[in-house]
């Protein structure tokens, strides 16, 4: 039974590590701009499948996996000119159906794209599994951790030990006096969407050799992060760290204890449970209205 | 000696460690012009927000006809009889000035039950029932008769939105006493306003205080404030530190120092 | 009210020359109309938000197939459960949900939706990831009804719901929904209670879209879980936005133009784009949403007639 709940436990913190990772960019939005990205789940999935195709094309790995990223982050950039920048000034909900739209958007030139196949990637590292403590672990796992303490840590140094980060920090926590101090809003609004995007990107690039990769996995990966970063706190990057991993915790728990099916389900009901006990999340401040 | 209508008993807001206001005390009578004067800050608004029930109070209690305010919802304050309008005027986007009016009479009509219930009014509403319809028809009627004597009349038939700022206000006074309160709260309703559409308002307060309402009000203008108050109470940094006659606040040396030189003398 | 019964009419009389195919898209956008039509209410006139209207709709299917198919229950008292069913539902969740603003409210919404999908998947007494097949489609006289049967029954629905909702909205009800969604504290000001008017559009909208849902598992006969996810929620989102939130007949209108332009590209973009397979409308729905809500916000028939009555 403890050998069950540790390997549930291990499955939990697998898949944590990638919602963390989609919460981030979900954070790392909101936290500039107020906005709730519902496309962040898509950027992944551009991610995975530019990728996995580029590497069955013959493409060296580390390559497949920049040029993914860098896809995801100018589908980024065009979302957010096309899409998101025109509405800036409506109402949160337009904002939200917009950002459902370009979901969409995606999701479907996807489709034209790549079909309904499912892609694979081979994992980063080759050999067997990874053991700990006799539960067994993908031995892709690692590479997604890794992806985490990459982009937290460099979030982390960014906003806190480089003057540009303290500004960012700065408009955000006080848009009128950034204005007057000249530091464009708009701007760091636009790049915090790419990085985002990039981040989502190299979410999807790691996760992919796990979960392979189709034109609809954003949907799903999308709405765990998001519940994830709701949990954490959406103005909280820690918040999405944690959040990521108690979600796919209990997720794994419970699905294994209860049945696979609920695991989605799960993670709706907390996020009811947040929105109406603590809707700040479990880290975060103050319940922001964009 | 008029009866207290509205009680404000040693009211306290504290926000962390501000307090908005402190131990605050008075009493507003029917058929009387109570005005509200204080520096920026002093906590007037947040006062009006106490006592409309969309602030809960630290401590302190609000009496009104016997009844305490505290905990109510702003919905059912209203409905005891009070109303309120807003330093800035909150509009029904969509609507059109006759049906902002016709709003705050339905309201009005069944106290208690309205938004209506799905028996008496949603469901004859929906059918399309005659009497129901007709009922519909002379609220409408009911809401031009009530503008008629105003510079609303014209604008009958215009979508809040088009409207000037002076003509928002004049609505929300329009919608506040379509509804017959017993306690009205005016917070700032004279500033961004023309001289026509001031006299306006300031007539309309009077009439109300004829017809026994409690008017509580708050206002910049020290002079028209002066010109229609029957008594005053001022303000200043959260507490109360006048209250009087007109005359006895303005020689209150207190009051002078608090406004710094203001028009007051 | 009188133009509404004119359209019916011509709309039963066009109907009986379609050929099946096409009847059955006029099945299917009666179906969804109606879902529309209760979502404009919520989300156009009390100014709310649902991303997750496809739960009552399966609530609705869900409710009428296991009382038809255990109790044998008539498949047209179903419609009725249905729309109860999805209502007692949404009145239980109101008290959770509706006391959240916007964005969190819109959150709390789609969570619901994907609880419920999830939930119809892993109950067994729903059929499970099976559903629910053999669901006895709707009898006049023990005589089934066909294709032709089945679009003129929505389309009754349609118009009854059509007629009491411009009723409903056209009255001080509709006014005061109004109120409360650009106005809530002047509203609540008036005495107004904007929880109670909020619930009561919900339950409404739930209501319509769980006798949809009835309606459409009688005609499908078969349904489970994946009929009824988040992407449907969405769709309605979007029949909602093109046809005009605060319009009537833009639901009638949204339903149409998304079902039948969704027939045109799943049958057109494949001989542009060969590889192109499953939803091909989805890109084409996606930019079509943005661009509605960038630049033409009151949708198709905001600006055609007024919800007015007087």
């Amino acid at each position: 039974m403890i050998a069950e709940i540790w390997q549930y436990l291990l499955a939990g913190i697998a898949v944590g590590a990638i919602y963390a990772l989609i919460a981030a960019g979900f954070v790392l939005v909101y936290q500039v701009t107020g906005l709730i990205n519902f496309a962040q789940g898509e950027f992944a999935m551009l991610g995975a499948m530019t990728a996995a195709s580029l590497a069955g094309a013959g493409l060296p790995a580390l390559w497949a996996a920049a040029l993914a990223v860098l896809v995801a982050s100018l589908v980024g950039a065009l979302g957010y000119l096309l899409a998101i920048r025109p509405a800036r000034k409506a109402n949160p909900v337009i904002l939200i159906f917009i950002t459902l739209g370009l979901s969409v958007a995606i999701r479907g030139a996807a489709l034209f794209v790549w079909g309904t196949n499912s892609l694979s990637l081979n994992a980063f590292s080759s050999g067997t599994s990874v053991v700990v403590f006799g539960g067994v672990l993908s031995p892709q796992t690692p590479w997604v951790i890794g992806a985490d303490v990459l982009v937290f840590g460099a979030l982390y140094v960014f906003l806190r030990h480089t003057p540009l980060g303290t500004a960012v920090r700065a408009a955000v926590a006080n848009p009128p006096i950034a204005r007057t101090f000249g530091i464009p809003l708009a701007t760091i609004g636009f790049w915090s969407f790419v990085a985002a995007a990039a981040i989502g990107g190299l979410g999807g690039v790691v996760v992919a050799p796990i979960t392979s990769a189709s034109y609809d996995m954003g949907l799903t990966l999308g709405l765990a992060g998001f519940v994830a970063a709701v949990l954490g706190g959406l103005d909280s990057l820690p918040g999405a760290l944690a959040g990521g991993f108690l979600l796919g915790i209990f997720e794994k728990v419970s699905g294994g204890l209860i049945s696979t099916g609920w695991e989605q389900g799960v993670g709706f009901i907390i996020l009811i449970a947040v929105l109406v006990l603590r809707p700040q999340g479990l880290l975060g401040h103050t319940v922001r209205r964009a | 000696m008029k009866e207290a209508a509205l009680e404000v008993q040693g009211i306290g807001v504290h926000f962390g460690g501000v307090a908005a206001l402190e131990d605050v005390s008075f009493a507003a009578n029917a058929g009387e012009v109570l005005g509200i004067m204080g520096p920026n800050g002093a906590g007037k608004t947040t006062l009006f927000n106490v006592i409309s029930g969309i602030q809960v109070p630290t401590n302190g209690e609000v009496v009104f006809a016997g009844t305490r305010l505290r905990g109510r919802s702003i919905a059912r304050i209203a409905a005891l009889g009070i109303t309120r309008t807003f330093q800035t005027p909150v509009m029904f986007w969509g609507l059109t000035v006759r049906e902002s009016v016709a709003v705050a009479l339905e309201a009005r009509e069944q106290p208690g039950t309205y938004p209506p219930s799905f028996l008496r009014c949603l469901l004859p509403s929906g059918i399309g029932w005659p009497s129901r319809r007709a009922f519909d028809l002379a609220v409408l009627a009911r809401a031009d008769a009530l503008i008629a004597a105003s510079p609303l009349a014209s604008l009958a038939d215009r979508p809040t939105e088009s409207l000037s700022f002076g003509e928002e206000r004049l609505l929300e006074m329009a919608r506040a006493l379509a509804l017959e309160p017993r306690a009205l709260l005016l917070d700032e309703p004279l500033s961004g306003l023309n001289s026509g559409e001031v006299a306006q308002v300031l007539n309309e307060v009077r009439t109300a205080r004829e017809r026994g309402v409690a008017v509580l009000l708050v206002e910049h203008a020290v002079e028209e404030l002066l010109a229609v108050a029957d008594r005053i109470v001022v303000l200043d940094h959260g507490k109360k530190i006048a209250e009087g006659t007109c005359k006895q606040v303005v020689a209150n040396p207190l009051v002078v120092d608090a406004y710094l030189g203001d028009e007051v003398a | 009210m009188r133009n509404a019964l004119i359209l019916f009419v011509a709309g039963i009389t066009a109907v009986w020359f379609l050929s099946p195919y096409a009847q059955g898209l006029v099945a299917l956008i009666g179906i969804y109309a109606l879902v529309t039509l209760g979502l404009n209410v919520f989300m156009g006139f009390a100014g709310q938000v649902s991303l997750g209207q496809a739960a009552f709709v399966a609530l609705g299917a869900y409710a009428s197939a296991t009382l038809a198919l255990r109790l044998h229950v008539s498949p047209w008292l179903g419609l009725v459960a249905g729309g109860c069913a999805a209502g007692i539902a949404a009145y239980a969740v109101s008290f959770i949900t509706l006391r959240l603003r916007e964005t969190y409210l819109a959150l709390a919404t789609l969570a619901f939706g994907i609880v419920v999908s999830v939930a119809f998947n892993e109950l067994d007494f729903f059929g499970g990831s099976s559903g629910l097949k053999d669901i006895p489609g709707l009898t006049i006289a023990s005589w089934n009804l066909d294709v032709r049967g089945y679009a003129i029954v929505a389309w009754a629905l349609v118009a009854i719901a059509f007629c009491f909702t411009r009723n409903l909205v056209g009255s001080g009800y509709g006014r005061a929904l109004v109120a409360i969604s650009s106005g809530e504290l002047g509203a609540a000001a008036l005495g107004i209670d904007p929880e109670r008017l909020k619930r009561e559009a919900f339950v409404l909208s739930a209501v319509y879209a769980g006798v949809a849902g009835a309606l459409y598992a009688s005609y499908v006969s078969y349904i489970d879980s994946t009929s009824f996810g988040f992407l449907l929620s969405v769709n309605f989102v979007l029949m909602s936005v093109l046809g005009g939130l605060r319009s009537l007949w833009g639901a009638l209108i949204g339903a149409a133009v998304v079902v039948l332009l969704g027939q045109f590209l799943q049958n057109v973009v494949p001989l542009v784009i060969p590889s192109a397979r499953g939803d091909v409308q989805s890109f084409f729905f996606g930019v079509i949403l943005i661009a509605m809500l960038i630049l033409v916000p009151q949708g198709i028939a905001g600006r055609l007639g007024s919800w007015r009555r007087a």
